[in-house]
């Protein structure tokens, strides 16, 4: 089985409550699906659910963990929550794009821009979604 | 694509070496690999550390495209482990690389795996999906081949092998702008 190790941490950005949520490793086909209940479990669980997926110690992910990704993205949106990707090394934004994720999840490039951009959205325009669906611009 | 070279007409690794050994044009011998693995994923983490070392190493391509081809072998042997050959049966995967030039990748199956599907079914599929875009695919599955392989590799085919299992073939040929 590959390794990966997933950290969760609890942020407030603005008034909102959120999950940032570290992957380290390699996501496959041998722990992908055993991994994402974790997530799906942290959207159950969040009445609106705000997720910043730290991909910058992702070495690998595979069509089925971006799959995942997908879903959580649909499922996030459905409770009106948002998602953000934070820090993907280039093997992992090249993947990402070539799959369409980068036209529907924002990509962040650290945290700090994240922190920035989703607590600047949510202060400028209370109820508003905290993340724009637009491409990311890297 | 033309002015490249090709490197199999018959879309199986034997054919495709023993054509390109027996070239005498051909300045340098084609660098093959072949690895024999059973059917399980947990081999795969080992052959995508495999498929860059020789992609960086041996091939002259780009650490971009190592990258990419890694992701390449991996969704074609992910398929194969998952769908073409049972439990206990193998898996067998063969890189074949003139530097400078081009990589091939054969990835062949059994066929008696969960979802036998035919060359052609593959062939359809692969075409009838490839164009789509893919912000509107919604399931978790439907983007390895269809999305990573058919947008990475230059040639993708498949063929139906004479035991009943299925050889899926990509090439990926080197872009002079693509190369370090």
């Amino acid at each position: 089985m590959s390794d990966i190790q997933i950290t969760f941490q609890d942020l407030t950005l603005g008034t909102r409550k959120a999950k940032l949520i570290n992957f380290k490793g390699q996501l496959d086909e041998t722990n992908v699906d055993h991994e994402a209940k974790k997530i799906y479990q942290v959207i159950t669980e969040m009445a609106e659910p705000v997720l910043l997926l730290d991909f910058s110690e992702l070495e690998y992910m595979n069509s089925k963990s971006i799959g995942y990704v997908t879903d959580w993205f649909t499922q996030i949106s459905a409770k009106s929550g948002s998602v953000s990707i934070i820090g993907p090394k280039p093997n992992i934004l090249d993947i990402l794009k070539v799959v369409g994720i980068t036209q529907i999840i924002t990509v962040y490039s650290t945290l700090e821009e994240a922190k920035t951009a989703l607590g600047a959205l949510k202060s400028a325009t209370p109820g508003a979604p905290a993340v724009t669906t637009q491409a990311s611009a890297l | 694509m033309d002015q490249n070279p090709a490197p199999t007409q018959g879309h199986t690794a034997e054919q495709s070496v023993l054509s390109k050994s027996n070239d005498p044009t051909s300045q340098e011998a084609p660098l093959k690999i072949t690895i024999i693995l059973p059917t399980n994923a947990y081999f795969m983490a080992g052959i995508r550390d495999f498929t860059m070392t020789i992609t960086q190493n041996m091939t002259g391509f780009s650490q971009q495209w190592a990258y990419r081809l890694q992701s390449v072998v991996d969704e074609l042997t992910n398929n194969a482990i998952e769908f073409g050959s049972a439990v206990g049966e193998n898996i067998t995967i063969t890189f074949v690389s003139e530097k400078n030039k081009y990589i091939e990748v054969f990835v062949k199956d059994t066929g008696t795996g969960s979802s036998k599907m035919s060359a052609a079914d593959m062939m359809q599929y692969l075409e009838s999906h490839k164009n789509i875009d893919p912000t509107t695919i919604t399931s978790i599955r439907g983007r390895g081949l269809s999305q990573i392989v058919a947008n990475w590799a230059d040639k993708v085919e498949f063929t139906d092998n004479e035991d009943g299992g299925l050889t899926a073939h990509a090439i990926k040929y080197i872009d002079a702008n693509e190369q370090l």
